[in-house]
């Protein structure tokens, strides 16, 4: 039931405006695949240009081993799940389900047992004769879903379905679409530009920007090894800190006059003297204590109580701002001075075209 | 779905594979398209634009529907300047009948329009009373009604008598015939009256509360606020029923019984035309005076839309 | 209402009751006026004869008869039972060609992506400002050789090809307002753009449908030029012809059987106006056209 999809050089042009510029992407069968990226980044244009929705300006799409290019929507066994759900306000539940089923001419008796699995597997069997009109937002929502998995399809696409639903509802239908991916199996792609939906869903994520695919990897990878300044600043919420920071040795770097050491694999091949960026994430700093080495002092704004932890945005003395995340309360007020400290496995270094350093 | 029959090696004619290929491509794309659109295409090229060249060339001819046309060049449109006082007076007539009946129309239309804005109870049964003209106004009965309204025994005569005034025979006096018909046209201020009540909802209530707490008096409001929001709805309507106007016929027709007089005092533009196409069957003359029609308003329309930029509010 | 009328009428714009107060009596003035002549034409039909003029303006008659009805029917050589069962079938027909006509075109222009579509709705566009009198003649001369003439074929079938861009122009604004995902689920679900047109478009937009069928029908119904040009033998004719001929044939001395029957051929719109209204006056207010 799981199928692959390969991009090769993908391109999409709308017009002179080149929307998607050349992607290669290989999705495994079975898995969960999530696109992110900042709105206008085309995540949702390369999930309409795999459903068929958009045609394929250059390069080849294979799904299963197949070209696909020119196949329609209906034909390449995908199902998709709309951000607005697009449920068809004049039909029932019931006929929304069946609609795709009927269209393809299955027999009446194998569309209504498809339908009431479908309608049981997600709970909403109750609401089968109403119309979506009558249904709260996480039933259509399931309704939605629902409208894909009677059809069996090869692969999933969703569009950013969890975007029109309350915080609360997102959480829930977020762990449902992860049920549903572990006992179904089947191939799905996923569009947010929620890094969080993205981290906590995903097998592999996709993070993409201005039409070009940044980085690929599992959740923990983009985190752990960001491939480049835009992956780093992306994935994980706070976002990383940046510091301006040039090369002073193989395993030294100068950031605002602090002398900072690092492995010299964490620099890569990078000539001295060369501005780089250095980046640590605000759950990787330390405030004070003897850990690690110093990163300098900086003079707090602004103090978050979160509770489990707590969020201070600070000032260094070269004017650059930095936020820190430390777990437990802390007493810190606004406008002291405090050191930080760091651990240097867990910073990061770009190169003057934001790529990371790291050989 | 085999579309992919085309393996790598068969790079021979590839070329003219791929040419073949984009053609199909670009069929599968626009078939459909062209499918829904072909009713209107047919509509179009057939019942629209190939007559309307047609009647371009025959308005170059004598036609007379019976003979082969005669090409004459720009006789028609000679006479028509120049010896043609029949043309001459439907002109005055249809020019007459737009300049007076167009204030006063769309100035009701907005007049009430802005008392049917306060947020009155009934607005629905006001709106439907005042739309109802509209909507019969073209119709024949309305037009013989008007005829017996305006009669020397009719309805107004006898409103006038009551007030101790004799009135003329309206209808089939020369001096006020055309009037009536003006009359007719602005009782039917309905659906410009919905346009604007459609505009003036857009505007939003609390730029008149700003404007109140600013001190604006209503005069000031109406000047300021309203008359340049609702600006493009004016010039909307304007341009519309004007266009409207200058293609009014049935109730010339039926006021002055097909000839419109008396002594050409009815004599719509529309209706000289019709005259001539299917009284006198000069069907070329009657294509020029058409081409003459179409003119007049591409060029009411044309300065109308120049003059926006001088009075019309557009965001943005 | 009244515990504010007391104010004096320097201060009426400070108290909104009064204000309201004048400004109904000013509209139920208006709505009387507006709405005298239709009502002095009912009047007028349920006068006996020998009442002629002398009811004056009065909109009530001395005696109520329906004799003018009666009468009327037969006026003309002809029934106008067949003028009326004739204009019934052409609107009905002239209607559905345009519904359908016109939502096919604008689910091309709303929906569908083809090479010229923007230069095709331009030019859709352009022909709402022509003036129908530039085809006329031509189109006269086509009909002719197709031997259309006195028949209702040149009447019902243009309408069929959505020669009136109006309707059009009124579908295309509502399917635009119709989310395209709608579509793209269909496509997902399989279906061709007919079955997208036809399941799932048309179900949503029974209103426009509606109000394209209406406005067809009463512009259809109160059409006089056309008819006027086309048909020429009495058996063909519509409504509007039939109270034409009556004029002719009887003047002004049977007013009031030509105003029972003006009274019966506004009928049908009116009762449209009556149970549509809502409809009518969103259409017009959405496009902003015509009556």
């Amino acid at each position: 039931m799981s199928t692959s999809i390969q991009l090769r050089k993908v391109v999409k042009r709308f017009e002179a405006l080149e929307v998607i510029k050349g992607v290669d992407l290989d999705i495994e069968p079975g898995k969960f695949t999530v696109f992110v990226g900042p709105s206008g980044c085309g995540k949702s244009t390369l999930l309409r240009m795999i459903a068929g929705l958009e045609s394929i300006t250059g390069g080849d799409l294979h799904i299963g081993g197949q070209k696909m290019n020119d196949v329609a929507a209906a034909k390449r066994g995908i199902a998709m799940v709309f951000q607005s759900y697009a449920l068809y306000p004049h039909m029932t539940v019931y006929k929304n389900l069946a609609f795709g089923l009927e269209t393809a001419g299955v027999r009446r008796d194998e569309i209504d047992r498809r339908v009431r699995e479908a309608a049981e597997t997600l709970r909403i069997t109750e609401y089968l004769p109403r119309r979506p009109k009558a249904l709260s937002g996480g039933q259509r929502q399931r309704v939605a879903i629902g409208r894909s998995i009677v059809r069996d399809p090869n692969i999933f696409l969703f569009d950013e379905p969890l975007s029109n639903l309350d915080a609360e509802l997102r959480v829930q239908m977020r762990v449902e679409i992860s049920k549903l991916h572990e006992r179904l199996g089947n191939t799905m792609i996923y569009v947010t530009h929620d890094q969080v939906e993205a981290m906590t869903m995903a097998d592999t994520i996709v993070v993409l920007r201005g039409g070009e695919v940044m980085q690929v990897g599992s959740p923990l990878e983009l985190y752990n090894r960001p491939a480049n300044r835009f992956v780093a600043g992306f994935i994980g919420s706070p976002k990383m800190n940046f510091l301006e920071a040039a090369r002073v040795a193989t395993d030294a770097i100068d950031v605002a006059g602090q002398a900072i050491q690092l492995e010299p694999y964490q620099l890569g091949r990078c000539p001295a003297e060369t501005p780089i960026t250095f980046g640590i994430r605000p759950e990787h700093i330390v405030l004070g204590g003897e850990v690690g080495q110093a990163l300098g002092e900086a003079r707090v704004d602004l103090v978050e109580h979160l509770g489990g932890s707590t969020s201070v945005y600070a000032t260094m003395p070269s004017g650059a701002s930095l936020t820190v995340l430390a777990p437990g309360q802390l007493s810190i007020r606004h406008g002291e001075t405090v050191p930080l400290r760091f651990d240097a496995a867990n910073c990061h270094a770009f190169g003057p075209d934001d790529q990371t350093l790291r050989n | 779905m085999s579309v992919s029959e085309r393996s790598p090696a068969a790079a021979g004619n590839g070329e003219s594979n791929a040419l073949a290929r984009s053609y199909r491509e670009a069929f599968r794309r626009n078939a459909p398209g062209y499918l829904f659109l072909a009713p209107w295409l047919i509509g179009f090229f057939c019942l629209t634009l190939g007559p309307a060249l047609g009647s371009l060339y025959l308005s170059l001819t004598d036609f007379d529907l019976l003979q082969t046309p005669n090409f004459v060049g720009l006789q028609n449109y000679v006479r028509m300047a120049t010896a043609d006082p029949k043309f001459v007076s439907a002109m005055r007539v249809t020019f007459l009948y737009v300049v007076l009946s167009m204030p006063l129309k769309l100035g009701f239309a907005l007049a009430v329009a802005m008392m049917l804005n306060r947020g009155l109870k009934g607005l629905p049964i006001y709106r439907a009373v005042f739309y109802l003209p509209s909507l019969l106004g073209a119709s024949v009965a309305i037009a013989v009604l008007w005829r017996q309204l305006f009669a020397a025994d009719g309805m107004v005569n006898s409103m006038l008598a009551i007030i101790g005034i004799e009135g003329p025979s309206w209808i089939s006096n020369p001096r006020y015939s055309l009037y009536t018909l003006v009359v007719l046209s602005v009782w039917q201020f309905g659906s410009p009256m919905i346009i604007f009540l459609a505009g003036l909802r857009q505007i939003p209530t609390d730029m008149y509360e700003a404007a109140s707490l600013d001190g604006a008096s209503a005069s000031r409001q109406f000047w300021k606020i309203t008359l340049p929001l609702l600006s493009p709805v004016i010039f909307f309507n304007f341009v519309i029923q004007t266009i409207e106007a200058f293609k009014a016929f049935t109730p010339a027709f039926i006021v002055s019984g097909g000839t419109g007089g008396p002594i050409n005092s009815t004599l719509f533009y529309t209706l000289y035309l019709y005259q001539e196409a299917f009284g006198n069957f000069r069907m070329g003359y009657a294509s020029a005076l058409a081409w003459v029609l179409v003119i007049i308003i591409a060029i009411f329309t044309a300065f109308s839309f120049l003059s926006t930029r001088y009075w019309v509010h557009y965001d943005e | 209402m009244s515990n504010e009328a007391h104010a004096l009428p320097g201060q009426a714009s400070d108290h909104p009751y009064l204000r309201s107060a004048i400004l109904h009596c000013l509209l139920i003035a208006a709505s009387f006026v507006m709405l005298y002549p239709i009502l002095w034409m009912l009047a007028g039909s349920l006068r006996p004869a020998e009442d002629l003029f002398g009811g004056g303006a009065s909109l009530i008659p001395s005696q109520v008869t329906i004799r003018a009805y009666t009468q009327g029917w037969f006026g003309v050589q002809m029934s106008f039972g067949r003028f009326f069962l004739n204009s019934l079938l052409i609107a009905t027909l002239a209607t559905l060609g345009n519904v359908f006509a016109a939502s096919l075109a604008a689910y091309a222009f709303a929906r569908l992506n083809f090479v010229g579509r923007k230069f095709w709705f331009a030019l859709m566009l352009g022909t709402l400002m022509l003036p129908y009198h530039v085809t006329l003649i031509p189109q006269y001369v086509l009909f002719q050789n197709l031997g259309w003439v006195n028949t209702w074929l040149p009447l019902i079938v243009p309408k069929y090809f959505a020669v009136d861009a109006f309707f059009i122009f009124l579908m295309v604004q509502f399917f635009r307002g119709i989310p395209r995902e709608l579509d793209e689920a269909a496509q997902m679900d399989g279906c061709s753009p007919w079955r997208i047109y036809y399941k799932v478009m048309l179900p949503l937009s029974l209103p426009v449908l509606a109000t394209a069928a209406i406005f067809s029908f009463i512009w259809t119904w109160e059409d006089f030029f056309g008819p006027l040009i086309y048909v020429s033998d009495m058996n063909l004719y519509t409504v509007q012809l039939g109270l034409r001929s009556f004029i002719d044939s009887s003047g002004t001395s049977s007013w009031n059987e030509l105003f029972a029957m003006s009274v019966l051929s506004l009928i049908p719109i009116f009762l449209i106006f009556l149970f549509f209204q809502r409809l009518l006056i969103e259409g017009i207010a959405t496009t902003g056209m015509k009556r």
